[in-house]
């Protein structure tokens, strides 16, 4: 039982191609990630499924219901957070919290009052007021307050700070364990990986990859410098182990993930003295797997 | 050490020069259109008059009459030389000309001061090196610019039906002087108001306030022309004794204006307004949770200003009609010329009334049309991707801003037709006759209704040209307005609405073409809500 089906989507606006034979499946209960680089048709395939554009060409299903002819009912079911929040000027955030939620067929008011605790929103200010980070913990409020069975975040965490992308990361877990489907489309990996049970890697309008994080493992390789007491020179020979760069007694290189473990082993012997890793941005990810035919 | 790049302008202004070239940029289209059309209605004005008044007779005939006729006198003032050529073709351009520029100076000003700083774009500009009062300055010589072209354009089309020169440089030149005093007028309000919106709605209504001050005066015949920029520039007398000390008054209040727009400018933060934001309801009302009740609740500001607005203009024309018995005992002529036969007071009342009512009809098409373009600002700006992804469809979420816009429409005219009512009555104790004005106001409803249809059907069907709904009450006001002056083929005529609908009072009511054309803007709805349900909605 699939939550969202999309078919071989194409949709053009004039001479660009968008989506470009976009096909995606997410299951009902999980939590998909939606992961692509700027400009590659994420926010339009989100658009697609919300019934505001029409594919050109393919087949788009949504709760088992067509996103284009049957828009209202199925939004009674679903959540959505844009990744870019424009509010009504004149209505304060909890206004456009309560509005939002009758319009979707009615509003948790325990989820509220928890939810407006959690993101620390002032519910009183008026929109015209609330700075981009404010915008959006108004549409996130609105959206995880409603019982939804699928939610649909767009770019949610853009203009958050790192103690509100935590909340939003424990507001996912929580529908995660609830089991609702939630459709996240990120730019940074990292969040993706944190919280979904399958990714979709989307460039220039068409799915790249999709699957389980396991089985996307050999895409992901972490980047670690390190400064040791003996030299690191050694480290380039063991296996997983990519361009090694050497500079004042530091070492810089790339690991496979699944191979982490043994050359964090083989440095520990070398005695470290600062070590800091951080995994590839999406990026990193795409020069190192799609480059060549990017280029091509 | 630091050392001031030589060439350059510092301090408050600095950066002008560069706002300019990109106003210039993103008015390449728009401010030619104003030229074009403010331009083309006056010299096309300006070209009819000869042909008309083409013997002394006509001549003589429209000074003893249409000219000091208390509805010229409210609408376009006394002007100077009305027994001349150059005196009738002043009077016939005025209105148009006059509240054209003004309104002309009024949008080019915000787009370019309050509306960027809103928006947030200014914000990026004023980050380079741009000072704090360069915006208000290129914006001041953009509305000026085109308010000096606008002059010239109508010197030049007088010039060209070979009227006098100094009559015609002085016409222009007042022209351009009242746009520049009421540039400065906006760029006060732009400081004031923390919205676009607001600044416009300001600087409209010291508009209004300006006209019908000038507009009173030059009925009762008294000192009031003179606390009117209206009133200043008509005073240079154009085509009679070209006087230029009235300058002095416009150029006076200009600058006064322009040092308060400095002052608040200087003791302002940026983006923001006199009004401190206070807090609001932390949870919504009842009403806010369907879609009429957010269309309302957006629009109840605009509804209830353009009611009190136009309320307040039909007082005033209300209170002046017990003065027209007066102007026909001081000039008989006028019941020969408006075809009299009979009782002429009523007459000349009924012509009055029929000619307020036509004027605040067309008047009101701008909140028709502004009502219902919401829903392209709602749909370019994102709010209505989050609205339509709830559980609203699009056909409730159009149709609860076409009732809004529907409602606003029947709310203003009935306050209108109260404010003429009432007018009269307190002047010539006719309370009996409060209940005939509201029903002649609205009688005229269905064309207003079928101008915002017109542009509900283009925002549904053609997105990307909804804004052509402004040229429609374009034409509108030059058919209503100058239509009797330059005499219009009939079928150009027929196009606006309010040449089918019955001339109340002057003419009896007849309901078919009112359904008629109710029937029309129904269609048009339909067809607009059809273009929404089947086209895709996304910010732009």
């Amino acid at each position: 039982m699939s939550a969202i089906e999309l078919h071989d989507v194409v949709k053009s606006f004039g001479s660009v191609r968008a989506l470009d034979g976009l096909t995606l499946s997410v299951d009902r209960g999980e939590v998909h990630g939606f992961l692509g680089p700027n400009g590659a048709g994420k926010s339009t395939t989100m658009r697609v499924l919300l019934g505001l554009l029409k594919p050109d060409v393919g087949t788009a299903r949504l709760l088992d219901g067509d996103p284009w002819g049957q828009a209202p009912e199925l939004h009674r079911r679903i959540a959505y957070v844009p990744g870019d929040v424009t509010l009504w000027p004149n209505l304060t955030g909890g206004e456009v919290v309560d509005m939002l939620g009758r319009m979707r067929g009615g509003l948790d008011e325990r989820r509220r009052t928890s939810m407006l605790e959690r993101f620390e929103l002032d519910p009183t200010k008026k929109a015209r007021t609330y700075s981009k980070g404010n915008r959006q913990k108004v549409a996130l409020v609105a959206a995880l307050a409603s019982r939804a069975e699928l939610y649909l975040f767009d770019e949610p965490t853009s203009g958050l700070d790192p103690l509100m992308e935590a909340e939003f990361q424990r507001s996912v877990t929580e529908l995660k364990r609830e089991g609702v489907t939630v459709l996240l489309s990120s730019h940074i990996l990292a969040e993706a990986e944190a919280l979904s049970d399958r990714i979709s890697i989307i460039r220039a309008g068409r799915v790249a990859q999709t699957g389980t994080l396991d089985e996307l493992r050999h895409l992901t390789r972490t980047t670690v410098t390190v400064q040791t007491t003996r030299p690191a020179d050694g480290v380039g020979d063991l296996p997983g182990v990519h361009d090694v760069r050497s500079h004042d007694g530091r070492a810089t290189f790339d690991v496979d993930s699944d191979r982490l473990d043994a050359v964090l082993a083989h440095l520990a012997g070398l005695g470290v003295q600062s070590l800091t890793a951080h995994p590839p941005t999406l990026e990193e990810l795409f020069l190192r797997h799609y480059g060549e035919q990017v280029t091509a | 050490m630091t050392r001031p790049a030589t060439g350059t302008v510092t301090g408050s202004f600095a950066g002008t020069r560069h706002l300019l070239r990109l106003i210039l940029r993103r008015d390449r289209v728009r401010l030619p259109l104003w030229l074009l059309g403010l331009g083309g209605m006056i010299t096309s004005s300006a070209l009819a008059v000869p042909t008309v008044y083409d013997t002394p007779a006509k001549v003589a005939g429209y000074a003893s009459a249409v000219g000091t006729s208390p509805v010229s006198y409210l609408m376009s003032g006394r002007q100077a030389g009305i027994d001349t050529l150059g005196g009738i073709v002043a009077n016939e351009v005025s209105q148009v000309a006059q509240l054209g520029i003004c309104l002309m100076v009024m949008f080019l000003v915000v787009r370019h001061t309050r509306a960027e700083e809103e928006s947030g774009r200014a914000e990026l500009l004023r980050s380079t090196v741009v000072g704090r009062h360069a915006a208000t300055l290129a914006g001041l010589v953009h509305g000026v610019t085109a308010a000096l072209l606008v002059g010239l354009l109508t010197t030049a089309a007088m010039l060209s039906v070979g009227l006098d020169t100094l009559g015609s440089a002085t016409y222009g030149l007042g022209l351009a002087l009242l746009g520049l005093c009421y540039a400065a007028v906006t760029l006060v309000a732009a400081q004031l108001s923390a919205s676009a919106r607001g600044a416009l709605g300001l600087t409209g209504a010291a508009i209004a306030a300006g006209y019908l001050v000038r507009g009173v005066g030059a009925v009762q015949d008294n000192a009031l022309v003179w606390a009117s920029p209206f009133g200043w520039a008509q005073r240079m007398d154009a085509f009679g004794a070209e006087r230029a000390w009235p300058v002095l008054p416009l150029l006076a209040l200009t600058a006064a204006l322009l040092g308060l727009a400095a002052l608040l400018t200087a003791h302002r933060d940026f983006a923001g307004g006199l009004l401190q934001p206070r807090p609001g309801r932390a949870r919504a009302s009842r009403a806010l949770g369907t879609p009429v009740g957010l269309a309302f609740r957006q629009q109840r500001g605009l509804v209830v200003g353009w009611a009190a607005g136009l309320a307040a203009l039909g007082l005033v024309y209300g209170a002046v009609l017990p003065t027209i018995p007066d102007l026909v005992e001081s000039n008989p002529d006028i019941a020969s010329v408006i075809g009299a036969t009979g009782d002429v007071e009523q007459a000349l009342v009924d012509a009055f009334l029929r000619y307020v009512f036509v004027f605040m009809a067309v008047v009101s098409t701008g909140f028709a049309v502004a009502s219902v373009l919401r829903l392209r600002a709602e749909e370019e700006s994102g709010r209505a991707e989050l609205l339509l992804s709830t559980g609203l469809s699009r056909t409730r979420w159009v149709s609860a801003t076409v009732s809004v816009t529907a409602f606003g429409v029947l709310a203003i005219a009935t306050s209108t037709g109260l404010g003429l009512g009432v007018g009269y009555a307190l002047g010539s104790g006719r309370w009996d006759r409060v209940a005939s004005q509201v029903a002649g106001q609205l009688s005229y409803t269905p064309a207003v209704l079928l101008v915002g249809a017109v542009a509900f059907a283009l925002a549904g069907m053609l997105p990307r040209w909804s804004a052509a709904a402004w040229a429609v009450i374009a034409f509108v006001f030059f058919q209503v307005l100058l239509g009797g002056t330059v005499r219009l083929p009939d079928w150009v005529d027929a196009a606006s609405p309010f040449w089918h609908l019955s001339q109340v009072p002057v003419d009896a009511f007849a309901p078919a073409p009112l359904l008629v054309e109710v029937a029309v803007a129904a269609t048009l709805v339909l067809l607009g809500t059809w273009g929404f349900r089947r086209r895709a909605v996304v910010p732009g």
